[in-house]
C-alpha cells in the first residue's frame, strides 16, 4: 500500500515539476515586409533599421596599459569594492599619479568614465558608477589637479575589460578609467 | 516511510512559483478549443493562439488543436462540452493571411468572422494577437489590446556596444531598429508606438534622442554630463522625468518638452533614479540609497518631503508605478556576486492595500505595468536562461516565454 502511495506521489511530483513554464515555439520567418494587417490599423508601415557601427566608440579606441589598468594616456585606474563608490587607500596612489597627469595635461579634455560589475541592475547601476567617476573626479581636486577640463560620464555595466566568472574578474570591471578626449 | 512521502510533497511545494499560479476562479473563465482547417497545420500559430487565449486571463483553451473543416458550422461531437470553437485557416501563400470563425460550441452559431493579412512572414504573431483581442472584444471581456503592442529593449552584444530592438510580447518577432554604438534606455515616446525615446553614447556626453520607428528621423532631446535617462513618459506624451547628472550628480528631473524647461525634483547627495510618475502625475516613486541601500520611495513634484514607500528588504533596486499601484523588485539573497534571488513585490502608494508577492523562485527584475496597468511584463533568469514575463494582475494567470542569451539592458512596452 504505502510503496502504491510513493508511485502515485511520485507521478504528481513529476507531473508538477514539469507543467509550470508555459512557453511559446520559437520562430524563423525571414522575409521583411509592409505591416499591413487587415483592420489592423494600429500597425503602419514598416519600421526601419540604423546602423550605427559606421560611427565607431570612442570609448573602445584606448587599450588597457597594463594588466590592472584600462586606462590611457598615461592614467592609472581606479577600482571599487562591491556596491561602493569610496576610494579606498590602496588606491591614493593611483590617485595622486592621475592627479600629476591631469596637471600635465595642460588644456587637454579629460574624460572619466565609471563602471560596475554585471551585477546591478538598470538605472542603479548607472547611478553607481557615475557616483565612482565622481568620487575619482573630487579626489584629483584634493590633491590639487585642475578639474576645469574634465568631464565625467558612466558607463555602468556597458563596458566590462573581462567576463570570467571569476571575483578577479568582477573586482577589475568595478573601476574608473581616465583618458584624453581626442 | 514517512519522510519520503514528506519530501516529495516538498518538491510539489517549492515547485510551484507564485507567478505561475492560476488563482481565478476556473468557472469564471470560457472553454474554446480550436479547429485547424489549413491545407499545411502550422505549430507555430496554434501555439501563439493558445498562448494569447491563455494570458488573456478569459479563456481555457483545449490544448489539443483538432483538424476540421472551416466553412461548416458542425460542431463534433466531442467539443460541445466546450463554450466556444475557433475555427481558422492559416496560411502563408503569397503573403501571410488568417481566416477565423468563432462558433458557439453548442449550436455552431457563428459569433465573429474576419481575415487578417500582412505580406511579412515574421511578423505573422502579430496576426494572432490581433485575432484573440478581437475575439476577446466581441466576448466584451475587459481589454486585452496589450497583446498588439510592441516591446522595445536594449541589449549588450560586446562590450561598450548594444543594440535596440522591437518585438511582439512573446519575442516571437524581433527586428533591430539601431545596430551599432552604444545606444541605452529605450522608451516609447508616445501611446502610438510610433516613436521611442533612447541615450546615445556617441557623442562626449550622454545625449537623449526621439526616432521614429517608421521613418528612422531623430530629434535631440538633451545632455547631460555624467548620465541620462528617460525613466518615464507623462500620459498625453508633454513631460519626460529624467535621471541626469548636470552637475556630476544623479537626480530626477521633470523636463517640459514645449518649452524645453528642466525641473529638479530630487535633491540628494547619493543616488535618486528611476522616476516613474504615479497617482495623477502630480507624484512620482523613486529608487534611492538615502537610506543606505537601494530602496522605494514616493515624492509630490511640487513639495520637498520624501517618504519611504517600502520597508522590507536591503535591496529594492527597480519600480514601476500605475496610477496608486506600484511593483519593484527586491533582492532576497545576500550573494555578493552568483545567481541572487530578486522578486517582485506589487504595494500601492498608500500601502494600504498591504504588499503582495507577484514571484517566488528566480532573479526577477525590471517591472514594467502595461499601458493599462492590468499586466506587468518582467525579466526572469533562472539557472536554466533568461525569460520574458507576463503577470495578469487581474486572473493571476503568469507565462513565461524564452529569451535570447544576451543581457537585456532595458525594457518597455
Amino acid at each position: 500500500m504505502i510503496k502504491k502511495t510513493i508511485v502515485i506521489t511520485t507521478a504528481f511530483s513529476l507531473l508538477f515539476l514539469t507543467g509550470c513554464s508555459q512557453t511559446a515555439p520559437g520562430f524563423n520567418g525571414s522575409n521583411a515586409g509592409k505591416n499591413n494587417i487587415s483592420d489592423a490599423t494600429q500597425i503602419a508601415g514598416d519600421t526601419v533599421t540604423i546602423d550605427e557601427n559606421q560611427y565607431g566608440n570612442e570609448t573602445a579606441g584606448s587599450a588597457a596599459a597594463g594588466k590592472y589598468n584600462s586606462s590611457g594616456n598615461g592614467f592609472q585606474s581606479i577600482y571599487f569594492a562591491f556596491g561602493d563608490y569610496a576610494i579606498s587607500s590602496n588606491m591614493e596612489n593611483n590617485i595622486a599619479s592621475d592627479a600629476n597627469v591631469v596637471n600635465r595635461a595642460n588644456a587637454a579634455k579629460i574624460k572619466i568614465e565609471g563602471n560596475c560589475d554585471e551585477f546591478g541592475t538598470d538605472e542603479y547601476n548607472y547611478a553607481l558608477g557615475l557616483k565612482r567617476a565622481k568620487a575619482v573626479k573630487d579626489a584629483i581636486a584634493a590633491q590639487g589637479g585642475n578639474t576645469g577640463n574634465i568631464v565625467i560620464v558612466s558607463f555602468g555595466e556597458s563596458n566590462p575589460v573581462c567576463s570570467d566568472p571569476t571575483d578577479e574578474c568582477y573586482a577589475r570591471n568595478r573601476r574608473v578609467d581616465l583618458r584624453l578626449v581626442k | 516511510m514517512k519522510y519520503i512521502l514528506l519530501l516529495l510533497l516538498s518538491i510539489n511545494l517549492f515547485a510551484v512559483d507564485a507567478t505561475l499560479k492560476i488563482e481565478k476562479d476556473v468557472e469564471q473563465r470560457s472553454h474554446i478549443a480550436l479547429v485547424d482547417g489549413s491545407a499545411v497545420p502550422n505549430d507555430q500559430i496554434s501555439n501563439i493562439l493558445l498562448s494569447d487565449l491563455r494570458i488573456s486571463g478569459h479563456f481555457l483553451p483545449d490544448s489539443t488543436v483538432y483538424k476540421g473543416n472551416i466553412s461548416s458550422n458542425f460542431i463534433a461531437p466531442a467539443l460541445k462540452k466546450q463554450e466556444y470553437v475557433l475555427k481558422y485557416i492559416f496560411s502563408q501563400k503569397s503573403g501571410t493571411k488568417l481566416l477565423i470563425r468563432l462558433l458557439k460550441a453548442s449550436d455552431g452559431t457563428q459569433i465573429l468572422k474576419k481575415s487578417y493579412a500582412i505580406p511579412s512572414t515574421r511578423k505573422m504573431p502579430f496576426l494572432a494577437h490581433k485575432a484573440v483581442s478581437d475575439i476577446n472584444n466581441i466576448l466584451k471581456y475587459p481589454d486585452i489590446s496589450w497583446i498588439n503592442r510592441y516591446v522595445v529593449f536594449s541589449r549588450y552584444t560586446t562590450p561598450g556596444h548594444s543594440e535596440i530592438l522591437l518585438a511582439d510580447y512573446t519575442f516571437n518577432y524581433q527586428k533591430v531598429i539601431i545596430r551599432g554604438g552604444l545606444n541605452l534606455f529605450p522608451k516609447w515616446a508616445d501611446k502610438n508606438q510610433k516613436s521611442f525615446y533612447y541615450t546615445s553614447y556617441k557623442g562626449q556626453i550622454p545625449t537623449l534622442y526621439k526616432i521614429n520607428i517608421y521613418t528612422g528621423a531623430k530629434e535631440k532631446i538633451i545632455s547631460s554630463e555624467g548620465m541620462l535617462v528617460c525613466s518615464d513618459v507623462s500620459k498625453n506624451g508633454s513631460k519626460l522625468l529624467l535621471t541626469m547628472a548636470p552637475g556630476g550628480q544623479a537626480d530626477i528631473y521633470e523636463f517640459d518638452l514645449a518649452t524645453k524647461r528642466k525641473t529638479r525634483i530630487t535633491r540628494f547627495r547619493g543616488i535618486d533614479v528611476n522616476g516613474r510618475y504615479a497617482d495623477d502625475e502630480s507624484r512620482i516613486v523613486f529608487v534611492s540609497n538615502r537610506l543606505g541601500y537601494a530602496n522605494i520611495f514616493k515624492k509630490s513634484i511640487h513639495s520637498a518631503a520624501v517618504s519611504q514607500v517600502v520597508y522590507h528588504g536591503r535591496n529594492n533596486n527597480a519600480c514601476d508605478a500605475y496610477g496608486k499601484k506600484i511593483v519593484y523588485s527586491s533582492r532576497e539573497s545576500a550573494h555578493t556576486f552568483g545567481n541572487n534571488t530578486f522578486n517582485l513585490y506589487l504595494t500601492s502608494l498608500t500601502g494600504s492595500a498591504g504588499t503582495r508577492p507577484l514571484t517566488t523562485t528566480g532573479s526577477n527584475q525590471f517591472p514594467r505595468f502595461s499601458p493599462d496597468g492590468s499586466v506587468i511584463l518582467f525579466i526572469k533568469h533562472r539557472g536554466d536562461g533568461s525569460s520574458i514575463g507576463y503577470i495578469n494582475l487581474g486572473s493571476h494567470q503568469s507565462m513565461l516565454f524564452p529569451l535570447g542569451g544576451r543581457k537585456i539592458q532595458s525594457i518597455d512596452w
